[in-house]
């Protein structure tokens, strides 16, 4: 060939570009999680005790998997490695295939909030380097959070007071010890404290950059410099005047405690709601009476057929009824609610009250309770025979409680509370009926029934709740 | 009947075994290229190749003469296009989501970060290679002999060149887009300097107005970055192609490339080409091929030289095709081992320290910290305007297509890079350590300041230097080699000083590895 020249270029670059072709769609064909998702299916297929969880894992496709979090402007691809997560038979496998640790996900399912809403890192990352987000070069502000420090990241929902109550010592602590080193003697915090230092409202979330960080010891972010500085202020800001004198465990607290103060809201949907009393309404038990039963139970004296809801509505502060009902049958239902009814659970995580405040409103409602005890009836003495039961059931209590105790004149019966009760509960309750309401005394002071026919009876309407 | 019928399926059976034959002869229209007819016909038949002549004169294929960087660069800009298309299918120009779509382009997009890296490196090594064409176009007379204007479309290829590269540089969205843009904003802002010594911005802001037209409002956010992609993938690349054509169009006009008067084929030519094959054909020995010869003027060379030409295909086309895979390669070997940079998401409260412009700016913007508008308007203007008329102010028709013309020349680039290094360095050593008005007398008048500083000194320094030349050697061309050079060793000198030794807040810094860490 008399281009030689020319055609060996030709010939040397193509084969460069054929190798480097190559090499390149290999690398892009073999990214770390790959070999990790192989590692998992192994793994699954190895220990799996039935067949059909072997064939599913047989089945698993080998791709990114990906959390997309709408509402949180988040993708989170962690569990293209850490794939595991959510799986029992990886309790004891080693990281990343290890399940997560505790029960967290029970109530903090991965599909709403993610990994990084908590754990920090870059979501969006596929190699570990850049997804922990280690070193400088990743240039990624917000590194995955050393462990110890992770109790921060619960406050973006929690208070500190219901974290603490709970056991969550390291951000309950750190809490504390804010308010007890004099701090706010010159930081701000919500619009309070000293004009000395800098204002503290977002310092949890500020990037690396905000912090000098040419002194700081080991991995340059800014989990150490906090913790750095609290030990030592001066030494990564030389000219800082900051007066501070911990313990060297409380640096750790107070790390903690200033991580968790970050800027952002999260979803509302997202946050636990910590009652109704952190609004800034009065606290008192009749304040939160009006506030929340007024428009049902009125007065609370007297019970009535409701035509809306085709109904009775009982009376919750009637005396005969606080004579037998205890305020741990009370507070159950007012906590549960009675389902198959229009009344409410009232728990935290349904209504949304705190438990102080359903206290407050049951003391409230108990307040007139008659201090005299009911004579005891003692069920227990009795053996029930609950055919009987049901055939007085469907003569003396059908017509207003109903055929299958769903309820019209009378309350539903077939409700989780009631059926729950302590017979000796019911069994007070039909002897001795509730004054001012449609529920007569059935016992010998009334209607007459004997003792062992209202035991039958009530044995009769436990059962109520499986019957269809 | 039946025999016609027989016949029908018979032709049909034909054509269908040859369907592919006669389609590649109707897509290449004169059959293989065997002989020398053949070969003429394969690329004036050819829309593509038909800007090329159907025969190249030897001197062009000398890899030692064009060092293939104007190809080069094309062959970049071809990369860019093709990489650019394949990342907007991802890109989305919002500010809430560029960045993060850089990302998913670079972590999840099968090839995304390599991809990436091949549009951001080919496209700055455009920049590279534009440049060093210009100055082999320089050297080698090339700006000569009808080639003028030309030359000043040379320049405004360099310009949108670098327009394409900055507004690119802008699109990710992290923290060198945004204070790049910061600091372009500003050095569009650079009039302002000027108007506010002579007190009258209040009448005539052209600072403000461009900076408000550039940024889409009077601070970055999400109207800079429509606009800038606009630029980038639009408005520009329109000129930019535009450009393009016009300037291949006039070489083929100016007769191919430039060489030598007088041209002898070495015995290393045979190395390089395919001699033609003296079998008579539609080409006379002594003609290029030309419809050419119908054109007026002096541009179409019919009658010299035409012992030197060789068919263009195949020795020109292998000669492109070479080039093209080894920049291919050149491409992705780098864009395999090296990153295109992607910091922090964009953060207005954080400005970097020092904020810089993209690196092919920072000699600019050593510039701008002496004098915002004599380094952002003043000096660059003058330079384009002193680029552009070169042609114009050095006519001597003798030395074309000779690197550095002869002896004198190379002795007077020579002493033009000593002389300028001499002068730039001193000029920098000086303002770093003793600082210039400002530092001295803290309220001294703005104007005297825009009308002295090192900036201005060096470009008086270098038209007295050519000036000097043109007088000592009684020829314009030394004087235009002198200044040239000094241009070119400026550029890398400045751009050197603003990349490596600018540190935070533009203070002095022998490396990268004393500023304080932050």
């Amino acid at each position: 060939m008399r281009n030689r020249f020319f055609s060996w270029i030709l010939f040397l670059s193509g084969v460069v570009l054929l190798i480097f072709t190559l090499i390149a769609a290999y690398r892009e064909m073999t990214p770390e999680w790959k070999k990790y998702q192989a590692q998992y299916k192994e793994q699954i297929i190895k220990t799996a005790k039935d067949n059909a969880v072997r064939q599913k894992a047989g089945a698993l496709a080998s791709e990114v998997q990906q959390i997309y979090l709408g509402a949180l402007n988040k993708i989170d691809r962690c569990v293209s490695c850490h794939i595991g997560v959510e799986n029992p038979m990886m309790d004891n496998a080693k990281l990343p295939l290890k399940q997560h640790s505790g029960d967290y996900l029970k109530n903090h399912p991965p599909d709403k909030f993610g990994c990084t809403v908590c754990h920090y890192g870059q979501g969006r990352a596929t190699n570990k380097k850049e997804a922990h987000g280690i070193g400088h070069d990743t240039h990624w502000d917000f590194p995955v959070m050393p462990l110890k420090y992770i109790q921060s990241s619960c406050t973006q929902c929690h208070d500190y007071e219901m974290l603490g109550a709970k056991g969550y010592d390291t951000i309950a602590k750190g809490a504390k010890l804010f308010t007890e080193k004099g701090c706010r003697g010159c930081h701000k915090l919500n619009g309070i404290g000293g004009a000395l230092g800098k204002k503290l409202d977002i310092v949890g979330s500020q990037p690396i950059a905000y912090f000098p960080m040419r002194f700081v010891e080991g991995e340059r972010n800014t989990y150490n410099w906090h913790k750095q500085h609290f030990a030592d202020p001066r030494v990564l800001v030389p000219e800082s005047q900051m007066k501070i004198s911990v313990k060297p465990e409380e640096t750790d607290l107070l790390a903690t405690y200033v991580l968790s103060l970050r800027s952002g809201e999260m979803p509302k949907d997202y946050r636990k709601i910590k009652g109704i009393m952190t609004v800034g309404k009065p606290d008192e038990g009749e304040a939160l009476y009006k506030m929340f039963c007024i428009a049902c139970h009125t007065d609370g004296k007297q019970s009535y057929f409701d035509e809306i809801f085709n109904r009775t509505i009982p009376a919750i502060v009637n005396k005969a009824f606080l004579k037998t009902a205890d305020d741990k049958y009370i507070k159950k239902t007012v906590e549960e609610g009675r389902a198959g009814t229009q009344m409410t659970s009232w728990k935290t995580a349904a209504g949304g009250l705190a438990e102080g405040e359903i206290n407050k409103l049951i003391s409230y409602i108990t307040k007139e309770r008659p201090s005299a005890k009911p004579e005891r009836f003692n069920i227990a003495g009795f053996k029930p025979d609950e055919k009987r039961g049901e055939e007085l059931y469907k003569v003396r209590c059908a017509l207003c409680h109903g055929k299958k105790g769903e309820g019209e004149l009378g309350i539903n019966l077939r409700n989780p509370v009631t059926q729950a009760a302590d017979p000796e509960f019911l069994a007070l309750t039909v002897r001795d009926g509730r004054t001012e309401t449609p529920m007569p005394a059935f016992g010998k002071k009334g209607i007459g029934l004997t003792e062992k026919d209202i035991a039958d009876v009530v044995s009769y309407v436990k059962t109520l709740s499986k019957k269809k | 009947m039946s025999e016609l019928k027989q016949s029908g399926i018979d032709s049909f059976k034909h054509n269908i075994k040859s369907a592919f034959k006669s389609f590649a002869s109707s897509f290449l229209r004169s059959g293989k290229p065997t002989s020398d007819r053949s070969r003429a016909a394969a690329v004036f038949n050819n829309f593509f190749l038909h800007v090329q002549g159907v025969k190249t004169h030897i001197n062009t294929l000398r890899p030692a003469y064009t060092l293939g960087l104007g190809l080069i660069s094309f062959f970049l800009l071809i990369i860019t296009i093709i990489s650019g298309v394949l990342l907007m299918v991802y890109y989305s120009p919002s500010i809430e989501h560029a960045y993060n779509s850089v990302k998913d382009i670079n972590f999840v997009v099968f090839a995304g970060r390599l991809i990436r890296n091949m549009h951001k490196w080919a496209g700055e090594g455009m920049i590279i290679f534009v440049l060093l064409h210009m100055a082999r176009v320089f050297y080698t007379s090339s700006y000569k002999n009808g080639r003028q204007f030309n030359w000043v479309i040379g320049l405004a290829l360099l310009i949108l060149t670098f327009g394409i590269n900055l507004s690119g540089y802008m699109l990710p969205w992290d923290q060198l887009s945004y204070w790049a843009l910061v600091i372009v904003a500003n050095i569009i802002q650079s009039p302002k300097e000027l108007t506010d010594s002579l007190g009258i911005t209040g009448f005539f802001d052209i600072g403000g107005f461009s900076k408000e037209l550039f940024l889409g409002g009077l601070t970055a956010g999400k109207e800079s970055l429509t606009r800038v992609y606009l630029l980038h993938i639009m408005l520009l690349p329109i000129f930019l192609f535009i450009f393009l054509g016009v300037h291949f169009w006039r070489i083929r006009k100016d007769g191919g490339l430039t060489k030598p008067d007088v041209f002898e084929p070495k015995a290393i030519d045979a190395a390089l080409i395919a001699l033609p094959e003296k079998k008579g054909g539609i080409f006379p020995a002594n003609k290029t091929y030309g419809l050419m010869e119908l054109a007026h003027g002096k541009t179409p060379v019919v009658d010299r030289d035409v012992e030197n030409t060789v068919l263009s295909w195949p020795n020109l086309l292998i000669a492109e095709a070479a080039l093209f895979v080894l920049c291919l390669a050149g491409v992705i070997v780098y864009s395999f081992f090296i990153d295109a940079p992607l910091k922090e998401l964009a953060n207005p409260m954080i400005p970097e320290n020092p904020a810089k412009a993209p690196w092919y700016f920072l000699g600019l913007q050593e510039l701008l910290s002496y004098s915002a508008f004599m380094g952002g308007v003043g000096l660059p203007g003058l330079a384009l305007l002193g680029l552009g008329l070169i042609p114009y102010l050095d006519r001597e028709e003798q030395h074309l297509g000779i690197w550095f013309s002869n002896k004198q020349g190379k002795r007077v680039a020579i002493e033009s890079l000593i002389a300028s290094a001499l002068v730039i360095i001193g000029l920098l050593a000086f303002v770093i350590n003793f600082g210039w008005f400002r530092s001295w007398w803290p309220n001294v008048p703005q104007l005297l300041i825009t009308l002295i500083n090192p900036g201005n000194i060096w470009v008086g320094f270098m038209i007295l230097w050519s000036v000097y030349v043109i007088k000592k050697t009684g020829s314009t061309r030394m004087g235009a080699i002198a200044l040239f050079t000094m241009f070119l060793i400026s550029y890398l000198i400045y751009t050197y000083v603003g990349t490596e030794l600018r540190g935070p807040n533009w203070d002095f810094f022998w490396s990268r590895s004393e500023w304080p860490i932050h």
